[in-house]
């Protein structure tokens, strides 16, 4: 029996795993927001040739950036549900303002300050499964496997059932009368969601989106994606979600941005999906060869994924996605919370070819590429982080993480269970990343505010801490602005934020960047600041260098833009304590790309760097008083990872 | 929200109860069928064809129904043979329901609908909950423990004497360094502050006086001065303003109260004896 428990845990746990998706925008837009030129106005409007008299007046560009996350199940997910997770979106919306609650394994939870959204994104498939199932439904059980399930459960084989329900849909092979749009307990389910959202949204205080995860899993390759709404119940509970499943549904996201135009243009809604976890897809995240038909991505493909996928959560639970020690040998800072044994049930071993197409910067790199090919930049997103957790907690501080599942809370032993375990590898519970927020840079914290911004791209990512992150490029940025008392005044008046565009250089100028870093009030301080760019070489192969462009303390950086001194650690693991007394609080600076070529593709991205601090094992340790497995990490570096700004010639 | 619920699979779920206890425990009890006996009822017929008729919007046919009663029957007879057999027993998805199911029926018994005075009496009795942060009009001057890592103390005292001479309408722009969130902050409430700044911080501009320099006030960026041009007092807004998070909260209370005390009615039945395992279960295993 503990052996099929433990097994059950890993099986959960790997159909877990989710996406995040992020909403698709609004109907009337075209694919091409231009980010330059709505910042562009909102600048002028907001300092015009005399200023106002009131310094306030027409201070109408974002002052502050909101954290959330955009990616989080409850019980109301068919696998976090069956194996435990007993809160529901109404909990996990109260967890998130910063309310105490009771996880589900019993011990209270509560964050150190609220966040600012959240978006409940339960899986589409499966929604009110249980319930169905449960209630015998008709449809259900004139199939083989419903009638199977329904009388194992019945018979005390629960444990087995939900192994086979759960393996069944890895497979695609769920019985007709699976719970699909249009049906009771699907619809019960779906409102259910919208209400929770609708009763916690409190706008200028806390967001509540709507959402939910289609779960796109062919053959255990993870290609989810979160869809978010920028409306109100009014409007999203017009339709029911897409689901993967055939006939309903489908696992091809071509499909899913067939349906999100359909949704747009029959309820007014306007909504955007985002994608997670490539680094369990098997190289088939960001394709250039279409896993779905084995050709060659196309424009249409390349058009419909920028239109409704602005944004990428690059960092979760499952490992961070930014970029792999095999694509970035030269980056030392690459080998950082890695998953990359196989895919997303570890039905199939990683091997090194498909991680190109896995990870953000070879995926902005690939863009660029396609770009040139297609005329359209297929991957032309923004970065945020989110958690993932399929606990109803967005807890992913190091020294307060409630873990992937509820059987993760903390616990003594959870760091030494296995995580996902099959004949191909196994993941074990330690490897688990207590990792990311959403980072926002919107004019209020509304859903349409923040639903605007995360369409233009202005956001970052951060593995859990709350810093700030400022970058803008533009042309004409001079040593004296970093020293300016308003680095957000002049950095929307002489450029562009992160996520927006530098089209035509003007003769002999390169790009120069405001690159500005403030650490978490509460939090570690800052190592360094780091601009990371790609770019398409004349010979049409992918290029990728860091610069490093502030770093704390006395250190220097190189004529080669690197500072290869470490910045120090003062973490005492076994106390799981550090100090600040290394690293810097605040850092602004400059940054003149001394490479540049005017006719060359380029992306240019930002990677804050915080000192060593102690990892959540470290905390488990201390905590506990138990003793981890020698391979564990005990200490982690956090970052922050901004959206690109692009140049196109 | 009765009627609604009636409606609900999961509702159905709790009549047909195929594979909780309460119902038969209550079958049980009241006698209404004898161990060995089976009865299908009028009633649980007409609402077998209503579980058809929502999937399929239609009727079964004569024969659909006879499956749906042999169906039931099946059910019936394996899920007393099972239980009999004390299958149920340690099976974690089934106990979860159940506990599930009676959590939802003391949520349900927990439902209806407040009155004003219920919430306005809720209101007041939890004041924390709803009372809004004051909100803070200020400006700052910034001196950044990093650009002033050995003068910043120095530079501090200078700041002070500026400032001092300066008074409220002086010009500060030459004073200090620039502070990424900026100098001005508008109308910005506690939890904001604690947010951008830090919690001693917060607590700190929440006790000083208005309409002049204070500080230094240290934080983990440096040390700031502060001039609270304005404080725009919260409290506890009347009910009208807050009629819908009272409701929530009230249900949310109602909810965890009515579950536990159906949980400490239920469990005042038993003896509840917990042993001690053996130590050695304590440590943590592989």
């Amino acid at each position: 029996m503990m052996k099929l428990l433990s097994y059950l845990k890993t099986g959960s746990a790997a159909l877990l795993v989710t996406a995040l998706a992020v909403p698709a925008l609004a109907a009337e837009q075209g694919v091409s927001t231009d980010i330059g030129t709505l910042d562009q106005e909102s600048a002028e409007k907001a300092f015009p040739a005399k200023p106002p008299y009131s310094p306030y007046a027409g201070r109408n560009f974002p002052t502050r950036p909101f954290f959330g996350d955009t990616h989080l199940h409850t019980s109301f997910s068919m696998d976090a549900g069956a194996f435990g997770a007993r809160l529901g979106p109404k909990d996990a919306y109260r967890f998130a303002k910063g309310e105490e609650v009771i996880a589900s394994s019993g011990q209270h939870a509560k964050l150190s300050r609220p966040l600012d959204f959240l978006v409940v994104t339960d899986h589409s498939d499966g929604m009110g499964f249980f319930p169905q199932l449960m209630a015998a439904d008709p449809v259900l059980m004139a199939t083989p496997q419903g009638r199977k399930w329904y009388d194992q459960i019945n018979s005390g084989q629960g444990a087995t059932a939900a192994v086979d329900i759960i393996t069944s849909f890895g497979k695609g092979q769920l019985p007709k009368g699976f719970p699909t749009p249009g049906t009771p307990a699907y619809r019960s389910a779906w409102r259910e969601t919208i209400k929770a959202a609708e009763e916690a949204n409190d706008p200028g205080r806390f967001t509540a989106f709507i959402g939910y995860e289609w779960t796109s899993n062919a053959g255990g390759n993870n290609l989810h994606r979160n869809v978010i709404w920028r409306d109100g119940g009014a409007k999203a509970s017009l339709i029911e979600p897409y689901t993967t499943q055939p006939p309903l549904g489908s696992p091809n996201p071509r499909d899913l941005w067939k349906w999100m135009a359909m949704c747009e243009g029959k309820t007014g809604a306007e909504i955007l999906a985002l994608a997670h976890n490539g680094n369990l897809s098997n190289g088939r995240m960001f394709p250039i060869i279409e896993s779905f038909n084995g050709r060659r991505i196309d424009r249409e493909y390349a058009e419909n994924r920028m239109r409704w996928e602005p944004l990428y959560e690059a960092t979760q639970i499952k490992g961070d996605g930014e970029t792999h020690p095999f694509l970035s040998p030269n980056d030392e800072f690459a080998n950082f919370e890695r998953w990359d044994k196989g895919n997303l049930d570890l039905t199939e071993v990683k091997k090194p070819e498909m991680l190109e197409f896995e990870y953000v910067r070879s995926g902005l790199k690939n863009g660029l590429k396609m770009e040139a090919e297609l005329g359209v930049n297929p991957y032309k997103f923004g970065l945020v982080g989110s958690t993932d957790a399929h606990t109803g907690l967005a807890a992913v501080e190091e020294d307060n993480f409630f873990g992937k599942t509820s059987s993760s809370e903390p616990s003594a032993e959870r760091a030494t269970h296995p995580f996902v375990k099959t004949d191909k590898a196994v993941i074990m519970g330690w490897e688990q990343t207590a990792s990311g927020y959403a980072a926002v840079w919107a004019t209020e914290n509304t859903r349409e505010a923040i639903f605007d911004a995360m369409k233009r791209r202005e956001t970052y990512a951060t593995t859990g801490p709350r810093m700030t992150v400022r970058f803008f490029g533009g042309w004409d940025f001079e040593a004296a602005d970093a020293s300016n008392r308003l680095p957000a005044k002049i950095g929307y008046t002489k450029g562009v934020p992160m996520g927006g565009d530098l089209t035509t250089a003007p003769t002999g100028k390169s790009p120069t960047f405001l690159v500005a870093a403030l650490k978490d009030p509460i939090g570690a301080n800052l190592d360094r600041i780091q601009v990371i760019k790609g770019w398409l070489g004349k010979d049409g192969q992918t290029q990728e260098r860091i610069y490093d462009v502030a770093v704390s303390g006395d250190r220097k950086i190189d004529a080669d833009g690197r500072s290869k001194a470490s910045v120090g650690n003062t973490v005492d693991v076994a106390n799981a304590t550090w100090t600040n007394t290394i690293g810097a609080g605040e850092m602004i600076t400059v940054w003149k790309d001394p490479d540049f070529d005017p006719t060359l593709r380029a992306f240019y991205y930002v990677r804050v760097i915080e000192i060593p601090t102690p990892r959540w094992t470290a905390y488990d340790a201390k905590y506990f008083g138990v003793t981890m497995p020698k391979e564990t990490p005990m200490t982690t570096t956090e970052r922050a990872y901004t959206s690109p700004i692009w140049y196109t010639p | 929200m009765r009627l609604t619920l009636l409606r609900e699979p999961l509702f159905q779920f709790l009549v047909l109860g195929g594979v909780l206890f309460s119902l038969s425990h209550l079958v049980d009890r009241n006698k209404a069928e004898a161990p060995d006996r089976i009865l299908v009822s009028s009633a649980r017929i007409d609402n077998l064809a209503d579980g058809f008729a929502r999937t399929w919007r239609r009727p079964p046919s004569k024969e659909e129904l006879q499956g749906l009663i042999d169906d039931y029957i099946r059910d019936e007879v394996f899920y007393r043979e099972g239980r009999a057999a004390g299958l149920d027993r340690d099976d974690v998805i089934i106990r979860r329901r159940v506990r599930q199911k009676m959590e939802f029926l003391a949520e349900d018994a927990s439902s209806a609908e407040p009155g004003d005075d219920q919430l306005a009496a809720y209101l007041e009795a939890n004041p924390a909950r709803f009372r809004t942060d004051d909100r803070l009009t200020f400006r700052q001057v910034f001196l950044s423990a990093n650009r002033r890592e050995r003068t910043i103390n120095d530079d501090s005292k200078q700041v002070a004497d500026a400032l001092t001479q300066l008074g409220a309408t002086g010009d500060t722009t030459s004073l200090g360094d620039p502070f990424l969130l900026g100098e001005d902050f508008k109308a910005v409430s506690q939890t904001d502050v604690v947010g951008i700044f830090g919690d001693d911080f917060a607590k700190y501009l929440a006790a000083v006086e208005l309409g002049r320099w204070q500080g230094p006030i240290s934080s983990s960026f440096g040390q700031h001065f502060v001039y609270i041009s304005e404080r725009i007092p919260g409290g506890l807004p009347p009910l009208a303003a807050v009629r819908e998070a009272v409701l929530r909260e009230w249900s949310n209370a109602r909810r965890l109260e009515a579950e536990q005390k159906l949980y400490r009615s239920l469990r005042d039945r038993y003896d509840i004896v917990v042993e001690t395992p053996p130590s050695k279960s304590a440590q943590a295993g592989p």
